[in-house]
């Protein structure tokens, strides 16, 4: 006899729907996948058998044949379990089809016949054709947060044949948000000095720009890092859903207190491969560091110690906002629109990289800045050096600098101000604009154009950086409320806050790719 | 061996002492006295027989034990070696020579055979001054260094360096930038390689220049690469070469401490440019001053010392001149780093130096109001130094917000009355 459940695979970040046909007929007993199931699917076999019995059920002294289509999609993961256990059953006669024909089932079997819950939940919910599933409890409030499907849950297979026979009822999914959300991320407040490092901050925040942070170890970098979150605005209904989904997909804990609009922070150990970071490995191809990192933050602290040929895989998605990951099996696309921020140290040493204060020898210092390419560092629309604070800031001795402590709630206004500003321009971000776009919103007014004229002819400026320094700029006057065009104060930061030579080395500026080669040049600098 | 088959044909008397001088464990002396009292025919015949008393050596067990004199002789191929002094144009010069620098034998130690590319006239000519220091400078120190040996060289005066990067390097380099503006001055590099053995490779360029329009000398023969034990004695020929050594940037340990050693030895004054107290390249010129080196801010500084008539010495100077040269006898200089410290400056040369104004902002002090500065550029150059500072640092100095400061930078790097390379301002 024959049997049709419907359940669904994950592929890359989505699901797919996939429906499990069962047939029991004479034979030599056993039961057998096809349909191109992975390791993990075809130790279901196993699963399903113990979990059948333990359940009260007996197993059927036939040949079983388990197909999984559409059989040219490779199949990975455990969540194929209960619905090869149900076909099973049901093909058997050991439970009614008719009700287990308006459900899809997600879930892995326990031995003892308990619905586990399984990597994906979310995307895979969202895939199902049917409009009710069927998941573990577990499960539940990440498969809640698709909306638009119902979501049953039931603690093991006899309960839910119970169910499905008329004997039970569904028990009452778990109520959604009973979780606290989380401590609160660190305050800016208790950042003491970092003029600058505020500064950039903040501008990084509002303009989505990403940024590099150069200084000794001990400065207090990482500190400044760990506050990016807290100024981010909050994600919208659909982006905190798309995040969730690449979450979910990568095994990631999700949905706990309903759908979490914090952006996502990632900070991988210098130690990750690269597959680790950008997504990739065996059957199933997971999301990397850098989709974790969608709509959030990723932090490369040490950069200069992750391997070059690791780094260099970020290319690509910083241009694109998305990894494509091509393997024998699959071509896969990751969602990646991450802001990068880097932190590193000047030299091997440590020394806080002012004239004269480091001990290392100009061969080992160029070696060890130049992990990060030219092309990485040109991606840095920020980069600035970040000093050890001085000692009156630390102990709060009424410096200067203490009336620039402003805490995170006072800077995220001012970032969520310009990021309103950016929307009305069509984009998330200024970060985000076209360069056709830059010559509508960017105008530059006299003195600013001087400034950067004066720049480009010396060739401390490149065309390429022409379009991020008009980015920068924009985003530090919509901070400021200014009203374009864009005036000396607003470049000149932006300037001061793309330090070239901040690694100790020029930027490569080769004086005849200088004008005209990207389309960014001085010749669409307005009159 | 061809070349002992040889040693009775006609072969330059410079490619014996070439031949002397690759011998292993020969020093500067002992290739004098063979050199001397044999002429270096003579000297390399009686070395392949076997009849030349090697250098004097410590007692036996502590070394291995080596080949004869006679018969490392007899491995040297003397045709070889011939071959490479005409085909990179090396000269060979010893101290009956007439290339040889005289000044040499005036000091400890001469080099007993001395190898020379470039033009050798330039020793005859010249009064030398050594402009060296650490090769992990400040990019402020290049700049000293640079500026420093251009003016010395377009006041006719030969600057000598070590080739080595950092100071050394911009010394040189500065002093080919007024041998390009036909303004005479060559520069002496002194190589503890072999004149053709280029080190370090990074000066390849520099060396060729040098070459062309100057001097590489050295102890070391041809094809030998520098080990670590040559740079003393390298230091050595530098310090001998010159009239005064000045140090333009030095750690507390280095090289450089060699040649200061070795110029108060010969008895040469050492001059020191001051640097900032917190700048760990300028520790070393510091102590240097702090034990009574004379304070070196320009190359006009450099000529008063010397007697030097300079473009740039005011007439004034001249008395100051006569007093300083007074105050650099051999006895002053080797009491710098042992005898008491500031000891001599009690001597005529600190209270004889002649009043100079010192150049720099104050000079353009008018100028400056000409351009009517506001009053934050003010504040913002008031809180700047000669020291790189980045932006924070003047930013709390000045007790000004970011955007005014960055603005005021901006304005006086356009007067140019400061510099900002690499996000570090300094004035200029």
């Amino acid at each position: 006899m024959l049997a049709t459940v419907a359940s669904a695979t994950l592929v890359g970040v989505e699901g797919q729907a996939v429906s499990v046909e069962v047939h029991v007929a004479n034979g030599l007993p056993g039961l057998r996948v096809v349909g191109l199931p992975d390791a993990s699917c075809r130790e279901a076999r196993d699963r399903v058998r113990a979990a059948l019995m333990s359940s009260g059920f007996k197993w059927p002294q036939k040949r079983v044949t388990v197909n999984l289509a559409p059989s040219g999609l490779r199949k990975a993961g455990s969540g194929l379990d209960l619905a090869i256990a149900l076909g099973t059953l049901i093909a058997d006669g050991q439970a009614p089809w008719q009700p287990a024909a308006r459900l899809s089932f997600i879930a892995e079997l326990g031995l003892d016949g308990s619905l586990r819950p399984v990597t994906g939940t979310l995307p895979l919910a969202a895939a199902v054709a049917t409009a009710e599933v069927v998941v573990a409890p577990a499960s539940a409030h990440e498969a809640t947060l698709v909306g638009r499907v119902g979501v049953r849950t039931a603690p093991d297979l006899r309960t839910l044949i119970g169910i499905l026979e008329g004997r039970d009822r569904w028990p009452q999914p778990p109520p959604r948000g009973s979780y606290p959300p989380g401590p609160p991320p660190p305050d800016l407040a208790e950042v003491k000095g970092q003029v600058l490092g505020r500064q950039a901050l903040e501008v990084a925040a509002a303009g989505g720009h990403h940024l590099l942070l150069v200084g000794p170890a001990g400065a207090g970098k990482t500190m400044l890092a760990l506050r990016l979150p807290g100024l981010l605005p909050p994600l919208q209904p659909e982006e905190a859903l798309e995040v969730a989904r690449v979450h979910s997909a990568a095994g990631l804990q999700v949905g706990i207190s309903g759908l979490s609009p914090r952006p996502p922070f990632r900070a991988p150990h210098h130690s990750a491969s690269a597959v680790a970071l950008v997504g990739g490995g065996g059957a199933r191809l997971r999301p990397g560091e850098i989709s974790c990192a969608h709509r959030g933050v990723l932090f490369l602290d040490e950069l200069a110690e992750f391997p070059g040929a690791v780094l260099d895989n970020l290319r690509q998605p910083l241009e694109e906002g998305r990894i494509v990951v091509c393997r024998a099996t699959a071509t896969v696309s990751f969602p990646a629109r991450f802001m990068l921020v880097g932190a590193m140290n000047a030299c091997r040493c440590g020394a806080d990289g002012s004239p004269g204060s480091c001990s290392c020898p100009e061969v080992s210092r160029a070696r060890y800045t130049a992990r990060v390419s030219g092309p990485l560092l040109d991606r840095f629309d920020l980069r600035v050096r970040v000093r050890r604070p001085e000692v009156e800031d630390l102990l709060g001795a009424g410096g200067p600098a203490e009336a620039t402590n402003e805490p995170t709630h006072v800077v995220a206004a001012r970032v969520a101000m310009a990021r309103d500003m950016a929307r009305a321009r069509a984009v998330r971000a200024n970060a985000d604009l076209e360069t056709s776009a830059l010559e509508r919103h960017a105008t530059l007014g006299p003195a600013a154009k001087r400034i950067l004229e004066r720049r480009l002819t010396d060739g401390r400026l490149s065309a390429r950086g022409l379009g991020r320094i008009r980015r920068v700029a924009l985003t530090i006057a919509d901070l400021a409320g200014d009203e374009v065009p864009l005036g000396e104060e607003h470049v000149l930061l932006a300037l001061a806050l793309r330090a070239t030579g901040v690694l100790g080395r020029e930027d490569q500026v080769p004086a005849a790719a200088t004008f005209g080669k990207s389309g960014e040049g001085l010749a669409q600098v307005p009159a | 061996m061809r070349a002992n088959e040889m040693a009775g044909h006609a072969l330059p008397p410079a490619v014996y002492a070439a031949g002397l001088a690759s011998l292993p464990r020969v020093g500067p002396s002992w290739l004098r006295s063979v050199i001397a009292s044999h002429g270096p025919r003579r000297a390399w015949q009686l070395a392949v027989e076997g009849h030349l008393a090697p250098p004097s050596q410590p007692p036996r067990e502590q070394r291995p034990p080596t080949p004869s004199l006679g018969e490392a002789a007899r491995a040297v191929d003397l045709e070889a070696l011939w071959n490479r002094l005409e085909r990179n144009d090396i000269a060979v010069t010893w101290p009956d020579e007439a290339l040889y620098p005289k000044v040499l034998l005036e000091r400890p130690s001469p080099p007993g055979v001395l190898f020379m590319s470039g033009d050798p006239s330039v020793f005859a000519r010249q009064p030398c001054v050594a402009l060296i220091g650490t090769r992990r400078c400040t990019p402020d120190g290049a700049a000293v260094a640079y500026q420093m040996a251009r003016e010395l060289a377009e006041a006719g005066v030969a600057v000598v360096s070590g080739l080595a990067l950092g100071i050394d390097g911009a010394a040189h380099s500065g002093a080919l930038a007024a041998a390009a503006g036909l303004r005479t001055g060559p520069t002496i590099g002194v190589s503890a390689s072999g004149v053709d053995v280029v080190y370090p490779r990074q000066h390849a360029a520099l060396w060729r220049q040098i070459v062309r329009s100057g001097a590489i000398i050295s102890e070391t023969p041809p094809g030998v690469a520098a080990q670590a034990w040559r740079f003393p004695s390298r230091n050595r020929v530098i310090a001998a070469l010159s009239q005064m050594v000045v140090v333009v940037e030095c750690h507390a340990r280095g090289g450089s401490w060699h040649t200061v050693d070795a110029a108060l030895r010969s008895g040469v004054e050492v001059g020191a440019v001051p640097g900032p107290v917190r700048s760990s390249a300028s520790v070393g010129t510091n102590t240097l001053l702090y034990e009574g080196a004379a304070p070196v801010r320009s190359a006009d500084d450099v000529l008063v010392s010397l007697g030097h008539p300079g473009p740039g010495a005011p007439a004034s100077a001249t008395a100051g001149n006569l007093c300083s040269l007074a105050g650099t006898g051999p006895e002053q200089g080797t009491g710098l780093r042992s005898g008491g410290r500031r000891a001599n400056v009690a001597g005529g040369r600190a209270a004889g130096r002649a009043p100079e104004r010192p150049k720099g902002a104050c000079d353009r002090a008018p100028e400056l109001q000409a351009k009517a500065l506001g009053r934050l550029e003010l504040q913002v150059l008031a809180s700047l130094g000669w020291r790189p500072l980045c932006l924070e640092e003047i930013a709390e100095r000045s007790g000004l917000p970011l955007g005014p400061v960055i603005l005021s930078l901006e304005n006086l790097e356009q007067y140019g009355v400061i510099e900002g390379t690499r996000g570090w301002w300094a004035r200029k």
